[in-house]
């Protein structure tokens, strides 16, 4: 056994002598044979730039994501205001990390609250509904607990929110979830101590093609009229086709369509607005 | 496109009034009297059409960059603010509305306010205003000079100031006249302080009591036979058997100037010469306003040593871009904390 082991550590050691050797003599031979070759000094030929290929994120896969706030609604006010704003806007969102979230993400806000113990409330929730532009932009959360509903509208912008995680980051067949009011309990539930869900900062928000069960009517609002639009629902199971097909028919308005005071074309305004706030933002 | 001024002239049976009535058969129609008879572009090439605005245009710039540095060109003698001195307001136009919130973490709504090219117009002395206190004509808003009168153009090129879209007149005591033609700031105001500002209110047309008076009106059934919103009974009966002057009845509300007394300012923006004023303004989204110190004498005390008679850039000039009032939340500040 040891003389084994003694015959390999042999056979090691020469196998690595040899190749030092060929490596010596590979050098050797080299440069010999340039010096015979130019009789000059050989040129020092740099090696070449090792090329770094970042193949976790590439600039072209990462989502160009602009706050739906931060788009100026159709009015006759000077877009100057607008920009005061935004400056504004830049320079909270600088202090106060907001991250990119949709209709249909869970969320947990820390808010700063006089009355609660430790000075601090977290709440954790389905946003439902994110409305207002600017300053004074909004967002709704959802959850049920110990049995009741509880909705929060929070300021995006308020100086007392603490910090805004997205445990969930998804969106949903549509852009208000307030149906969820008259859906079953279950879809409005989520759970307070969760943890978050990774997700890449590249590619496509996953949609989630979530048909909700809803309570028996009446709800609070007409959610099968056209005016909704809504995607979200399981129709079927409330309601006939034909009663569908009949309040679709009546409520229905199709010159809305063909209404050129309606039109409101964002896509030039978008890219513009979303440039300066990069800009903004990197500064 | 002319400006036209329409006065219709009716003759009825029973009005007399102040209309001299020479000849009534000449006179039943409309008299149009036309103020300025030709428009500038109406017998000019396009070119020169586009010759007029570029040379106006750049008569304005000339005007302003001229007007920049008051004091330099002989200025008029500057005095120390006392205890009952007024000093000038300015003249502002109304960009919007936005949130913003107190380092307790109250929310508030404000306005914005922006001061685009204030200057002084004219100045009347004690006597000849009305033997009480001296009075300054400021502009704001400059517009083209093709629709304005020849006369009111003579008051602009006066002061060498392109001309305004407002001139008002602001009561000013003898130690804070100001010499014509000087710039007028934002900075002008500091927050903290009080401000009344003046504005046509928007107009509503022709109104009825309930929405005009905020009268009650009357129930929306039992029994009410077409009397929902009328105003019901006109005064007392048949004592003074008359309805008194200043009967509160429908008419056109509105377009009337209202003043909001009292309002804080909480944000000045020197760059852009904005001012972030509390609450809400009378009047639209970019319109005109007359912006003044309080008059109020409560609030009065708040305005310790401001800029008399007024800002000057070259001599105040390092302001920060925004001076925020003292229990403002300011955005790049971390989160507030409450104990």
């Amino acid at each position: 056994m040891a003389a084994c082991t003694r015959g390999l550590k042999n056979l090691l050691t020469s196998i690595k002598f040899c190749r030092t050797l060929q490596f010596q003599d590979e050098r050797f031979l080299c440069t010999s044979a340039l010096r015979f070759a130019n009789n000059e000094p050989p040129k020092f030929v740099p090696p070449s730039k090792p090329v770094i290929i970042n193949k976790t994120q590439t600039t072209a896969s990462t989502r160009r994501f602009l706050s739906p706030e931060f788009i100026p609604p159709r009015g006759r006010t000077d877009p100057f205001k607008y920009f005061m704003e935004r400056r504004d806007m830049v320079r909270r969102r600088k202090a106060l990390n907001i991250p990119e979230f949709y209709v249909g993400s869970i969320l947990a806000v820390t808010m700063a609250d006089a009355n609660a113990s430790g000075k601090t409330n977290r709440f954790v929730g389905i946003c439902i509904q994110r409305g207002g532009r600017g300053l004074g932009a909004t967002f709704v959360l959802r959850n049920i607990l110990n049995g009741q509903g509880v909705e929060i509208c929070y300021e995006l912008y308020s100086p007392r929110i603490q910090t805004i995680e997205v445990l969930k980051l998804e969106k949903r067949l549509d852009s208000n979830l307030m149906y969820l009011r008259d859906a079953l309990p279950e879809y409005s539930t989520v759970d307070p101590e969760m943890k978050p869900v990774p997700f890449s900062p590249t590619g496509e928000v996953p949609v989630n093609k979530l048909k909700v069960k809803m309570c028996p009517k009446p709800w609070s609002k007409h959610w099968e009229r056209p005016q909704f639009a809504i995607q979200g629902i399981r129709f079927d199971l409330c309601m006939t086709p034909k009663q569908m097909e009949f309040v679709q028919k009546k409520y229905a308005k199709p010159w809305e369509e063909y209404d050129m005071l309606k039109e409101y074309d964002t896509s030039k305004l978008e890219e513009q607005i979303f440039a300066e706030v990069q800009q903004e933002m990197n500064k | 496109l002319t400006a036209l001024t329409g006065r219709y002239w009716q003759t009825c049976a029973g009005h007399t009034g102040n209309i001299k009535v020479c000849d009534s058969s000449q006179l039943v129609g409309c008299i149009r009297t036309v103020k300025i008879p030709t428009w500038f572009e109406e017998h000019l090439t396009e070119d020169n059409q586009k010759y007029m605005r570029h040379s106006m245009a750049e008569e304005y710039r000339r005007q302003t960059a001229e007007k920049l540095c008051p004091l330099k060109d002989e200025p008029w003698p500057r005095h120390e603010w006392t205890e009952g001195s007024r000093r000038v307001g300015l003249v502002a136009i109304k960009l919007g509305m936005a949130p913003i919130w107190t380092k307790s973490g109250e929310r508030h709504a404000v306005t914005m306010l922006q001061v685009q090219d204030c200057h002084v117009i004219r100045c009347t002395s004690k006597e000849e205003y009305d033997g009480r206190s001296a009075a300054l004509a400021v502009g704001g808003k400059n517009v083209s000079p093709f629709y304005r009168s020849e006369k009111a153009m003579e008051l602009f090129r006066n002061a060498g100031v392109p001309p305004k879209q407002k001139v008002t007149i602001f009561k000013v005591s003898d130690n804070a006249i100001i010499k014509p033609g000087t710039p007028l700031y934002a900075a002008h105001f500091r927050p903290g302080q009080y401000v009344d500002v003046t504005a046509k209110s928007i107009g509503k047309g022709f109104q009825g009591v309930m929405k005009r008076w905020g009268f009650k009106g009357q129930p929306a059934s039992h029994g009410q036979t077409k009397t929902h919103r009328r105003p019901g009974a006109s005064g007392p009966g048949g004592d003074p058997a008359k309805v008194f002057k200043g009967k509160k009845m429908p008419g056109k509300m509105g377009n009337v100037f209202v003043t909001a007394y009292g309002l804080k300012i909480w944000r000045v923006n020197t760059k852009y010469n904005v001012l972030y004023v509390h609450g809400s303004v009378p009047g639209h989204t970019n319109c005109v306003l007359k912006v003044r110190d309080t008059v109020l004498p409560t609030r009065r005390s708040t305005l310790l040593n401001p800029p008399f008679p007024t800002y000057f850039t070259e001599e105040e000039g390092d302001l920060d871009e925004d001076l925020y009032s003292d229990d403002l939340f300011v955005h790049t500040e971390p989160s507030v904390t409450l104990s």
